[in-house]
Protein backbone atom coordinates (compact mmCIF):
# COMPACT_ATOMS: atom_id res chain seq x y z
CA UNK A 1 0.00 0.00 0.00
CA UNK A 2 1.68 3.23 -1.12
CA UNK A 3 1.97 5.85 1.60
CA UNK A 4 1.42 9.57 1.18
CA UNK A 5 5.18 10.10 1.31
CA UNK A 6 5.94 7.78 -1.58
CA UNK A 7 3.02 9.21 -3.57
CA UNK A 8 4.37 12.74 -3.11
CA UNK A 9 7.90 11.62 -4.03
CA UNK A 10 6.67 10.04 -7.27
CA UNK A 11 4.43 13.00 -8.03
CA UNK A 12 7.34 15.41 -7.58
CA UNK A 13 9.63 13.34 -9.79
CA UNK A 14 7.07 13.06 -12.56
CA UNK A 15 6.47 16.82 -12.47
CA UNK A 16 10.24 17.34 -12.73
CA UNK A 17 10.32 15.01 -15.73
CA UNK A 18 7.44 16.85 -17.42
CA UNK A 19 9.27 20.16 -17.06
CA UNK A 20 12.27 18.41 -18.62
CA UNK A 21 10.16 17.36 -21.61
CA UNK A 22 9.16 21.00 -22.23
CA UNK A 23 12.72 21.53 -23.51
CA UNK A 24 11.98 19.18 -26.37
CA UNK A 25 8.62 20.66 -27.30
CA UNK A 26 8.88 24.43 -26.95
CA UNK A 27 11.13 26.56 -29.14
CA UNK A 28 11.52 29.86 -27.37
CA UNK A 29 14.45 30.22 -25.01
CA UNK A 30 12.21 32.07 -22.52
CA UNK A 31 10.12 28.93 -22.09
CA UNK A 32 13.27 26.92 -21.31
CA UNK A 33 14.31 29.27 -18.53
CA UNK A 34 10.79 29.24 -17.06
CA UNK A 35 10.65 25.45 -17.25
CA UNK A 36 14.00 25.20 -15.48
CA UNK A 37 12.89 27.55 -12.69
CA UNK A 38 9.66 25.61 -12.16
CA UNK A 39 11.49 22.30 -12.17
CA UNK A 40 13.91 23.60 -9.54
CA UNK A 41 11.01 24.85 -7.46
CA UNK A 42 9.41 21.39 -7.58
CA UNK A 43 12.72 19.84 -6.54
CA UNK A 44 13.22 22.15 -3.58
CA UNK A 45 9.66 21.44 -2.39
CA UNK A 46 10.38 17.74 -2.81
CA UNK A 47 13.53 18.14 -0.71
CA UNK A 48 11.50 19.73 2.07
CA UNK A 49 9.04 16.82 1.85
CA UNK A 50 11.85 14.27 2.06
CA UNK A 51 13.43 16.20 4.95
CA UNK A 52 10.12 16.21 6.80
CA UNK A 53 9.16 12.56 6.28
CA UNK A 54 12.71 11.23 6.40
CA UNK A 55 13.50 13.27 9.54
CA UNK A 56 16.72 14.65 8.10
CA UNK A 57 17.11 18.29 9.25
CA UNK A 58 20.23 18.80 7.11
CA UNK A 59 18.09 18.52 4.00
CA UNK A 60 16.18 21.67 4.95
CA UNK A 61 19.45 23.61 4.63
CA UNK A 62 20.17 21.94 1.30
CA UNK A 63 16.64 22.73 0.11
CA UNK A 64 17.05 26.39 1.08
CA UNK A 65 20.43 26.64 -0.67
CA UNK A 66 19.00 24.85 -3.69
CA UNK A 67 16.05 27.24 -3.79
CA UNK A 68 18.22 30.33 -3.64
CA UNK A 69 20.60 29.10 -6.30
CA UNK A 70 18.40 27.29 -8.76
CA UNK A 71 15.11 29.15 -8.46
CA UNK A 72 16.40 32.68 -7.88
CA UNK A 73 20.01 33.22 -8.96
CA UNK A 74 20.56 31.01 -12.01
CA UNK A 75 17.16 31.71 -13.68
CA UNK A 76 17.85 35.41 -13.24
CA UNK A 77 21.27 35.10 -14.90
CA UNK A 78 19.72 32.95 -17.63
CA UNK A 79 17.00 35.52 -18.24
CA UNK A 80 19.56 38.27 -18.56
CA UNK A 81 21.48 36.17 -21.06
CA UNK A 82 18.34 35.22 -22.93
CA UNK A 83 17.24 38.86 -23.24
CA UNK A 84 20.45 39.64 -25.00
CA UNK A 85 19.86 36.87 -27.55
CA UNK A 86 16.09 37.31 -27.63
CA UNK A 87 15.92 36.92 -31.38
CA UNK A 88 17.39 33.46 -31.21
CA UNK A 89 15.05 30.48 -31.21
CA UNK A 90 15.61 26.75 -31.37
CA UNK A 91 14.28 26.49 -34.91
CA UNK A 92 16.02 23.56 -36.52
CA UNK A 93 17.42 21.16 -33.93
CA UNK A 94 19.43 18.16 -35.13
CA UNK A 95 16.49 15.91 -34.28
CA UNK A 96 12.99 17.22 -35.03
CA UNK A 97 10.41 17.70 -32.30
CA UNK A 98 8.20 14.67 -32.94
CA UNK A 99 11.16 12.28 -33.15
CA UNK A 100 12.76 13.88 -30.09
CA UNK A 101 9.64 13.20 -28.06
CA UNK A 102 9.51 9.57 -29.11
CA UNK A 103 13.21 9.24 -28.30
CA UNK A 104 12.55 10.85 -24.91
CA UNK A 105 9.80 8.30 -24.27
CA UNK A 106 12.20 5.47 -25.11
CA UNK A 107 14.89 7.02 -22.89
CA UNK A 108 12.52 7.09 -19.95
CA UNK A 109 11.70 3.43 -20.58
CA UNK A 110 15.44 2.77 -20.65
CA UNK A 111 15.69 4.67 -17.36
CA UNK A 112 13.14 2.26 -15.91
CA UNK A 113 15.14 -0.68 -17.19
CA UNK A 114 18.50 0.40 -15.78
CA UNK A 115 17.19 1.46 -12.37
CA UNK A 116 15.36 -1.84 -11.91
CA UNK A 117 18.09 -3.47 -9.74
CA UNK A 118 18.38 -0.23 -7.73
CA UNK A 119 14.67 -0.09 -7.07
CA UNK A 120 14.66 -3.81 -6.23
CA UNK A 121 17.26 -3.55 -3.44
CA UNK A 122 16.12 -0.20 -2.07
CA UNK A 123 13.79 -0.21 0.92
CA UNK A 124 13.13 3.53 0.90
CA UNK A 125 9.57 4.73 0.32
CA UNK A 126 10.94 7.13 -2.30
CA UNK A 127 12.35 4.39 -4.54
CA UNK A 128 9.49 4.54 -7.07
CA UNK A 129 10.65 7.98 -8.19
CA UNK A 130 14.17 6.86 -9.05
CA UNK A 131 13.40 5.63 -12.60
CA UNK A 132 11.83 9.01 -13.37
CA UNK A 133 14.92 10.82 -12.05
CA UNK A 134 17.11 8.59 -14.24
CA UNK A 135 14.76 9.35 -17.14
CA UNK A 136 15.26 13.07 -16.51
CA UNK A 137 19.05 12.61 -16.55
CA UNK A 138 18.89 10.77 -19.88
CA UNK A 139 16.43 13.21 -21.44
CA UNK A 140 18.62 16.16 -20.43
CA UNK A 141 21.66 14.47 -21.96
CA UNK A 142 19.64 14.01 -25.13
CA UNK A 143 18.74 17.72 -25.08
CA UNK A 144 22.43 18.60 -24.86
CA UNK A 145 23.39 16.52 -27.89
CA UNK A 146 20.37 17.22 -30.08
CA UNK A 147 19.98 21.00 -29.76
CA UNK A 148 22.02 23.65 -31.51
CA UNK A 149 21.70 26.78 -29.41
CA UNK A 150 24.31 27.14 -26.69
CA UNK A 151 21.73 28.45 -24.23
CA UNK A 152 19.52 25.37 -24.70
CA UNK A 153 22.52 23.18 -24.04
CA UNK A 154 23.27 25.09 -20.84
CA UNK A 155 19.68 24.64 -19.64
CA UNK A 156 20.00 20.97 -20.59
CA UNK A 157 23.15 20.73 -18.47
CA UNK A 158 21.43 22.40 -15.51
CA UNK A 159 18.49 20.01 -15.82
CA UNK A 160 20.92 17.11 -15.94
CA UNK A 161 22.33 18.34 -12.65
CA UNK A 162 18.77 18.65 -11.30
CA UNK A 163 18.16 15.05 -12.32
CA UNK A 164 21.28 13.89 -10.46
CA UNK A 165 20.25 15.83 -7.35
CA UNK A 166 16.79 14.29 -7.57
CA UNK A 167 18.35 10.82 -7.87
CA UNK A 168 20.53 11.49 -4.81
CA UNK A 169 17.61 12.80 -2.76
CA UNK A 170 15.35 9.90 -3.67
CA UNK A 171 17.98 7.20 -3.48
CA UNK A 172 19.81 8.16 -0.29
CA UNK A 173 17.85 11.07 1.24
CA UNK A 174 20.62 13.35 0.05
CA UNK A 175 24.38 13.13 0.34
CA UNK A 176 26.15 14.86 3.28
CA UNK A 177 25.65 18.59 3.47
CA UNK A 178 29.29 19.46 2.81
CA UNK A 179 29.38 17.40 -0.39
CA UNK A 180 26.07 18.89 -1.50
CA UNK A 181 27.37 22.42 -1.01
CA UNK A 182 30.53 21.52 -2.91
CA UNK A 183 28.41 20.29 -5.82
CA UNK A 184 26.36 23.48 -5.77
CA UNK A 185 29.51 25.56 -5.97
CA UNK A 186 30.78 23.42 -8.84
CA UNK A 187 27.56 23.88 -10.75
CA UNK A 188 27.62 27.61 -10.19
CA UNK A 189 31.24 27.82 -11.37
CA UNK A 190 30.46 25.60 -14.36
CA UNK A 191 27.50 27.77 -15.20
CA UNK A 192 29.55 30.97 -14.98
CA UNK A 193 32.25 29.49 -17.20
CA UNK A 194 29.61 28.44 -19.74
CA UNK A 195 28.12 31.91 -19.60
CA UNK A 196 31.47 33.42 -20.52
CA UNK A 197 31.76 30.88 -23.33
CA UNK A 198 28.36 31.80 -24.68
CA UNK A 199 29.20 35.49 -24.69
CA UNK A 200 32.44 34.68 -26.50
CA UNK A 201 30.63 32.53 -29.07
CA UNK A 202 28.14 35.30 -29.61
CA UNK A 203 30.92 37.86 -29.95
CA UNK A 204 32.71 35.79 -32.59
CA UNK A 205 29.80 34.52 -34.66
CA UNK A 206 26.98 36.97 -33.86
CA UNK A 207 24.88 33.95 -32.98
CA UNK A 208 24.74 31.32 -30.26
CA UNK A 209 24.28 28.50 -32.72
CA UNK A 210 27.03 26.01 -31.84
CA UNK A 211 27.02 24.64 -35.36
CA UNK A 212 29.02 27.73 -36.27
CA UNK A 213 31.89 26.28 -34.26
CA UNK A 214 32.44 23.76 -37.07
CA UNK A 215 33.92 26.59 -39.11
CA UNK A 216 36.86 26.69 -36.71
CA UNK A 217 38.27 23.53 -38.29
CA UNK A 218 39.36 25.35 -41.43
CA UNK B 1 -34.32 -2.13 -12.85
CA UNK B 2 -33.47 1.13 -11.11
CA UNK B 3 -30.07 0.86 -12.78
CA UNK B 4 -31.66 1.12 -16.23
CA UNK B 5 -33.74 4.11 -15.15
CA UNK B 6 -30.61 5.87 -13.89
CA UNK B 7 -28.87 4.97 -17.15
CA UNK B 8 -31.61 6.56 -19.26
CA UNK B 9 -31.76 9.61 -17.00
CA UNK B 10 -27.99 9.94 -17.29
CA UNK B 11 -28.06 9.81 -21.10
CA UNK B 12 -30.92 12.33 -21.21
CA UNK B 13 -28.99 14.58 -18.84
CA UNK B 14 -25.90 14.37 -21.05
CA UNK B 15 -27.91 15.34 -24.14
CA UNK B 16 -29.68 18.19 -22.35
CA UNK B 17 -26.65 19.63 -20.58
CA UNK B 18 -24.30 19.50 -23.57
CA UNK B 19 -25.36 22.73 -25.33
CA UNK B 20 -25.35 24.49 -21.97
CA UNK B 21 -21.75 23.38 -21.39
CA UNK B 22 -20.70 24.86 -24.73
CA UNK B 23 -22.55 28.05 -23.79
CA UNK B 24 -20.80 28.11 -20.42
CA UNK B 25 -17.35 27.86 -22.03
CA UNK B 26 -18.27 30.64 -24.47
CA UNK B 27 -19.64 32.87 -21.69
CA UNK B 28 -16.55 32.35 -19.52
CA UNK B 29 -14.29 33.07 -22.47
CA UNK B 30 -16.20 36.25 -23.24
CA UNK B 31 -15.86 37.37 -19.62
CA UNK B 32 -12.12 36.73 -19.68
CA UNK B 33 -11.82 38.80 -22.84
CA UNK B 34 -13.76 41.69 -21.27
CA UNK B 35 -16.78 41.09 -23.46
CA UNK B 36 -20.27 40.60 -22.13
CA UNK B 37 -20.89 37.65 -24.43
CA UNK B 38 -24.05 35.71 -25.18
CA UNK B 39 -25.98 34.14 -22.30
CA UNK B 40 -25.15 30.58 -21.29
CA UNK B 41 -28.34 29.20 -22.86
CA UNK B 42 -27.64 30.76 -26.27
CA UNK B 43 -26.66 27.37 -27.86
CA UNK B 44 -30.14 26.03 -27.03
CA UNK B 45 -31.73 28.86 -29.04
CA UNK B 46 -29.29 28.24 -31.87
CA UNK B 47 -30.20 24.55 -31.99
CA UNK B 48 -33.90 25.42 -31.81
CA UNK B 49 -33.54 27.87 -34.67
CA UNK B 50 -31.58 25.39 -36.79
CA UNK B 51 -34.23 22.71 -36.28
CA UNK B 52 -36.84 25.13 -37.71
CA UNK B 53 -34.82 26.07 -40.77
CA UNK B 54 -35.15 24.42 -44.15
CA UNK B 55 -32.43 22.06 -45.36
CA UNK B 56 -30.45 22.91 -48.47
CA UNK B 57 -28.43 20.09 -49.96
CA UNK B 58 -25.98 20.21 -52.83
CA UNK B 59 -27.20 18.38 -55.94
CA UNK B 60 -23.92 16.45 -55.95
CA UNK B 61 -24.53 14.97 -52.51
CA UNK B 62 -25.36 11.30 -52.13
CA UNK B 63 -27.34 9.41 -49.47
CA UNK B 64 -24.20 9.41 -47.35
CA UNK B 65 -24.51 13.14 -46.84
CA UNK B 66 -28.05 12.72 -45.44
CA UNK B 67 -27.18 9.70 -43.32
CA UNK B 68 -24.00 11.08 -41.74
CA UNK B 69 -25.61 13.52 -39.25
CA UNK B 70 -27.75 10.71 -37.85
CA UNK B 71 -24.78 8.37 -37.56
CA UNK B 72 -22.71 11.09 -35.88
CA UNK B 73 -25.46 11.95 -33.43
CA UNK B 74 -26.45 8.34 -32.71
CA UNK B 75 -22.88 7.13 -32.12
CA UNK B 76 -22.13 10.05 -29.80
CA UNK B 77 -25.40 9.57 -27.92
CA UNK B 78 -24.66 5.82 -27.62
CA UNK B 79 -21.26 6.62 -26.14
CA UNK B 80 -22.98 8.71 -23.49
CA UNK B 81 -24.60 5.52 -22.12
CA UNK B 82 -21.21 3.93 -21.54
CA UNK B 83 -19.36 6.80 -19.90
CA UNK B 84 -19.52 7.04 -16.11
CA UNK B 85 -21.31 10.34 -15.63
CA UNK B 86 -23.41 10.00 -12.49
CA UNK B 87 -23.13 6.57 -10.96
CA UNK B 88 -21.11 3.35 -11.11
CA UNK B 89 -21.56 0.47 -11.70
CA UNK B 90 -24.39 0.68 -14.20
CA UNK B 91 -26.01 -2.18 -16.17
CA UNK B 92 -24.67 -0.88 -19.49
CA UNK B 93 -21.11 -1.35 -18.27
CA UNK B 94 -21.54 -4.93 -19.39
CA UNK B 95 -22.26 -3.78 -22.95
CA UNK B 96 -19.06 -1.94 -23.66
CA UNK B 97 -15.79 -0.82 -22.15
CA UNK B 98 -13.43 2.02 -22.99
CA UNK B 99 -12.57 0.58 -26.41
CA UNK B 100 -16.22 0.73 -27.42
CA UNK B 101 -16.40 4.37 -26.30
CA UNK B 102 -13.24 5.26 -28.22
CA UNK B 103 -14.48 3.59 -31.40
CA UNK B 104 -18.02 4.98 -31.12
CA UNK B 105 -16.50 8.45 -31.03
CA UNK B 106 -14.20 7.55 -33.93
CA UNK B 107 -17.20 6.27 -35.92
CA UNK B 108 -18.76 9.72 -35.68
CA UNK B 109 -15.52 11.40 -36.75
CA UNK B 110 -15.19 8.98 -39.68
CA UNK B 111 -18.70 9.61 -41.00
CA UNK B 112 -18.32 13.34 -40.56
CA UNK B 113 -15.16 13.24 -42.71
CA UNK B 114 -16.94 11.15 -45.34
CA UNK B 115 -19.76 13.67 -45.35
CA UNK B 116 -17.21 16.44 -45.76
CA UNK B 117 -15.81 14.71 -48.85
CA UNK B 118 -19.19 13.75 -50.32
CA UNK B 119 -20.50 17.01 -51.87
CA UNK B 120 -17.13 17.56 -53.54
CA UNK B 121 -16.55 21.04 -52.16
CA UNK B 122 -12.84 21.83 -51.77
CA UNK B 123 -13.28 23.07 -48.18
CA UNK B 124 -14.99 19.85 -47.15
CA UNK B 125 -12.13 17.79 -48.53
CA UNK B 126 -9.57 19.99 -46.82
CA UNK B 127 -11.36 19.76 -43.50
CA UNK B 128 -11.78 15.99 -43.83
CA UNK B 129 -8.10 15.42 -44.55
CA UNK B 130 -7.07 17.59 -41.59
CA UNK B 131 -9.58 15.92 -39.28
CA UNK B 132 -8.26 12.49 -40.26
CA UNK B 133 -4.66 13.57 -39.65
CA UNK B 134 -5.60 14.68 -36.16
CA UNK B 135 -7.89 11.74 -35.41
CA UNK B 136 -5.23 9.23 -36.45
CA UNK B 137 -2.91 10.69 -33.81
CA UNK B 138 -5.47 11.51 -31.14
CA UNK B 139 -7.41 8.24 -30.97
CA UNK B 140 -4.49 5.97 -29.98
CA UNK B 141 -3.48 8.54 -27.38
CA UNK B 142 -6.99 8.58 -25.97
CA UNK B 143 -7.06 4.80 -25.70
CA UNK B 144 -3.53 4.69 -24.26
CA UNK B 145 -4.25 7.37 -21.65
CA UNK B 146 -7.29 5.48 -20.37
CA UNK B 147 -5.31 2.21 -20.55
CA UNK B 148 -2.94 3.70 -17.98
CA UNK B 149 -5.88 3.89 -15.59
CA UNK B 150 -7.20 0.52 -16.71
CA UNK B 151 -3.87 -1.09 -15.84
CA UNK B 152 -3.93 0.09 -12.25
CA UNK B 153 -7.63 -0.83 -11.95
CA UNK B 154 -7.16 -4.22 -13.62
CA UNK B 155 -10.11 -3.72 -15.96
CA UNK B 156 -10.87 -1.82 -19.15
CA UNK B 157 -14.39 -1.23 -17.90
CA UNK B 158 -14.85 2.49 -17.29
CA UNK B 159 -17.24 1.93 -14.39
CA UNK B 160 -14.81 -0.37 -12.65
CA UNK B 161 -11.91 2.06 -13.17
CA UNK B 162 -13.93 4.77 -11.41
CA UNK B 163 -14.95 2.41 -8.60
CA UNK B 164 -11.34 1.32 -8.14
CA UNK B 165 -10.01 4.88 -7.96
CA UNK B 166 -12.70 5.70 -5.40
CA UNK B 167 -11.60 2.89 -3.09
CA UNK B 168 -8.02 4.17 -3.28
CA UNK B 169 -8.15 7.97 -3.65
CA UNK B 170 -4.36 8.34 -3.16
CA UNK B 171 -3.78 6.57 -6.49
CA UNK B 172 -5.17 9.67 -8.22
CA UNK B 173 -1.81 11.30 -7.38
CA UNK B 174 0.32 8.57 -8.95
CA UNK B 175 2.49 9.54 -11.93
CA UNK B 176 0.42 7.29 -14.18
CA UNK B 177 -2.72 9.25 -13.39
CA UNK B 178 -1.00 12.62 -13.62
CA UNK B 179 0.63 11.95 -16.99
CA UNK B 180 -2.54 10.35 -18.34
CA UNK B 181 -4.57 13.38 -17.25
CA UNK B 182 -2.34 15.79 -19.17
CA UNK B 183 -2.38 13.48 -22.20
CA UNK B 184 -6.16 13.18 -22.10
CA UNK B 185 -6.57 16.94 -21.70
CA UNK B 186 -4.53 17.55 -24.88
CA UNK B 187 -6.57 14.89 -26.69
CA UNK B 188 -9.76 16.59 -25.49
CA UNK B 189 -8.59 19.85 -27.07
CA UNK B 190 -7.80 18.07 -30.34
CA UNK B 191 -10.89 15.87 -30.53
CA UNK B 192 -13.41 18.54 -29.67
CA UNK B 193 -11.86 21.11 -31.98
CA UNK B 194 -10.73 23.64 -29.39
CA UNK B 195 -7.71 25.96 -29.44
CA UNK B 196 -4.78 25.44 -30.06
CA UNK B 197 -5.77 22.78 -32.60
CA UNK B 198 -8.90 24.24 -34.12
CA UNK B 199 -10.73 27.46 -33.38
CA UNK B 200 -14.41 26.82 -32.61
CA UNK B 201 -15.31 30.48 -32.98
CA UNK B 202 -14.21 31.14 -36.54
CA UNK B 203 -15.22 30.43 -40.08
CA UNK B 204 -11.91 31.69 -41.41
CA UNK B 205 -11.51 29.19 -44.19
CA UNK B 206 -7.75 28.70 -44.11
CA UNK B 207 -7.51 27.51 -40.53
CA UNK B 208 -10.77 25.68 -39.87
CA UNK B 209 -11.08 21.94 -39.46
CA UNK B 210 -14.45 21.05 -37.98
CA UNK B 211 -16.19 24.04 -39.56
CA UNK B 212 -14.76 23.15 -42.96
CA UNK B 213 -16.28 19.67 -42.85
CA UNK B 214 -19.74 20.86 -41.88
CA UNK B 215 -19.74 23.87 -44.20
CA UNK B 216 -22.25 22.26 -46.58
CA UNK B 217 -24.73 21.40 -43.85
CA UNK B 218 -27.77 23.44 -42.95
CA UNK B 219 -30.99 23.23 -41.01
CA UNK B 220 -31.70 20.22 -38.81
CA UNK B 221 -28.69 18.30 -40.13
CA UNK B 222 -26.38 21.04 -38.94
CA UNK B 223 -28.27 21.15 -35.63
CA UNK B 224 -27.67 17.42 -35.12
CA UNK B 225 -23.97 17.77 -35.88
CA UNK B 226 -23.52 20.76 -33.61
CA UNK B 227 -25.43 19.01 -30.85
CA UNK B 228 -23.28 15.88 -31.28
CA UNK B 229 -20.14 18.03 -31.06
CA UNK B 230 -21.41 19.51 -27.79
CA UNK B 231 -22.19 16.03 -26.43
CA UNK B 232 -18.69 14.95 -27.37
CA UNK B 233 -17.21 17.83 -25.38
CA UNK B 234 -19.36 16.84 -22.41
CA UNK B 235 -18.30 13.18 -22.70
CA UNK B 236 -14.65 14.17 -22.66
CA UNK B 237 -15.23 16.46 -19.69
CA UNK B 238 -16.94 13.62 -17.81
CA UNK B 239 -14.03 11.31 -18.60
CA UNK B 240 -11.55 13.92 -17.35
CA UNK B 241 -13.60 14.72 -14.28
CA UNK B 242 -14.82 11.30 -13.23
CA UNK B 243 -11.94 9.02 -14.19
CA UNK B 244 -9.27 11.12 -12.55
CA UNK B 245 -11.13 12.84 -9.71
CA UNK B 246 -14.02 10.47 -8.97
CA UNK B 247 -15.24 12.55 -6.04
CA UNK B 248 -19.01 12.51 -5.72
CA UNK B 249 -19.77 9.74 -8.22
CA UNK B 250 -22.63 7.70 -6.76
CA UNK B 251 -21.71 4.16 -5.78
CA UNK B 252 -25.22 3.35 -4.57
CA UNK B 253 -28.38 4.30 -6.40
CA UNK B 254 -30.18 6.33 -3.77
CA UNK B 255 -31.71 9.79 -4.33
CA UNK B 256 -29.24 11.41 -1.94
CA UNK B 257 -26.07 10.09 -3.57
CA UNK B 258 -27.46 10.79 -7.05
CA UNK B 259 -28.23 14.39 -6.14
CA UNK B 260 -24.70 14.72 -4.77
CA UNK B 261 -23.36 13.17 -8.00
CA UNK B 262 -25.23 15.72 -10.14
CA UNK B 263 -23.96 18.54 -7.96
CA UNK B 264 -20.33 17.40 -8.05
CA UNK B 265 -20.60 16.83 -11.80
CA UNK B 266 -21.76 20.42 -12.30
CA UNK B 267 -18.91 21.69 -10.13
CA UNK B 268 -16.40 19.68 -12.15
CA UNK B 269 -17.86 21.00 -15.40
CA UNK B 270 -17.60 24.59 -14.20
CA UNK B 271 -13.96 24.04 -13.16
CA UNK B 272 -13.02 22.32 -16.44
CA UNK B 273 -14.92 24.90 -18.51
CA UNK B 274 -13.06 27.63 -16.64
CA UNK B 275 -9.72 25.92 -17.33
CA UNK B 276 -10.61 25.56 -21.01
CA UNK B 277 -11.75 29.17 -21.30
CA UNK B 278 -8.58 30.39 -19.57
CA UNK B 279 -6.38 28.25 -21.82
CA UNK B 280 -8.18 29.40 -24.97
CA UNK B 281 -7.77 33.02 -23.94
CA UNK B 282 -4.09 32.62 -23.12
CA UNK B 283 -2.81 30.75 -26.17
CA UNK B 284 -2.90 31.27 -29.90
CA UNK B 285 -3.77 28.66 -32.49
CA UNK B 286 -0.90 26.41 -33.52
CA UNK B 287 0.25 26.16 -37.08
CA UNK B 288 -1.33 23.06 -38.58
CA UNK B 289 2.08 21.45 -39.06
CA UNK B 290 2.85 21.81 -35.37
CA UNK B 291 -0.34 20.02 -34.34
CA UNK B 292 1.16 16.53 -34.88
CA UNK B 293 4.01 17.61 -32.57
CA UNK B 294 1.54 18.62 -29.86
CA UNK B 295 -0.22 15.28 -30.27
CA UNK B 296 3.06 13.40 -30.11
CA UNK B 297 3.72 15.19 -26.80
CA UNK B 298 0.45 13.81 -25.52
CA UNK B 299 1.18 10.39 -27.01
CA UNK B 300 4.54 10.22 -25.23
CA UNK B 301 2.92 11.34 -21.97
CA UNK B 302 0.28 8.63 -22.36
CA UNK B 303 2.97 6.06 -23.13
CA UNK B 304 4.90 7.06 -20.02
CA UNK B 305 1.68 6.91 -18.03
CA UNK B 306 1.06 3.34 -19.17
CA UNK B 307 4.66 2.35 -18.41
CA UNK B 308 4.67 3.81 -14.96
CA UNK B 309 1.32 2.27 -14.03
CA UNK B 310 2.56 -1.04 -15.40
CA UNK B 311 5.88 -0.96 -13.57
CA UNK B 312 4.61 0.48 -10.31
CA UNK B 313 1.64 -1.86 -10.02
Amino acid sequence: MPTLFSQLAVLGSSLALIFGLILLWRRSLTAYVTAFAWQSLVLSVLMVIVAYFGRDPELYVVAAAFFVMKVVVIPRLLTRMQRRFSAEREIEPYVNTATSLVVAGLLVLFGYAITRPLVAVSQLPTRAGMPLAMGLVLVSLFVIISRKKALTQVVGFLMLENGLTLLAVLGTYGIPLIVELGVFLDVLMGFLVMQIFIYQIHETFESIDVEQLNRLRH
Amino acid sequence: MIGYVVEVVQAALVLLLAPGLVGLVRAMKARLQNRRGAPVWQPYWELWKLFQKEVVISSNASWLFRAAPFVVFASTAAASFLVPVLAVPLPFDAVGDLLVVVYLLLLGTFFLSLAGLDPGSPFGGMGASREMTIAALAEPTLALAIFALALSAGSTNLGQIVARTMTDPASALSPGHLLAFIALFIVTLAETGRLPVDNPATHLELTMIHEAMVLEYSGRYLALIEWAAAVKLLIFFSLLGNLFVPVGVALALTPGTLALAVLSLLVKFVVLAGALALLETRIAKLRLFRVPELLSVSFVLALLAVTSSFLLK
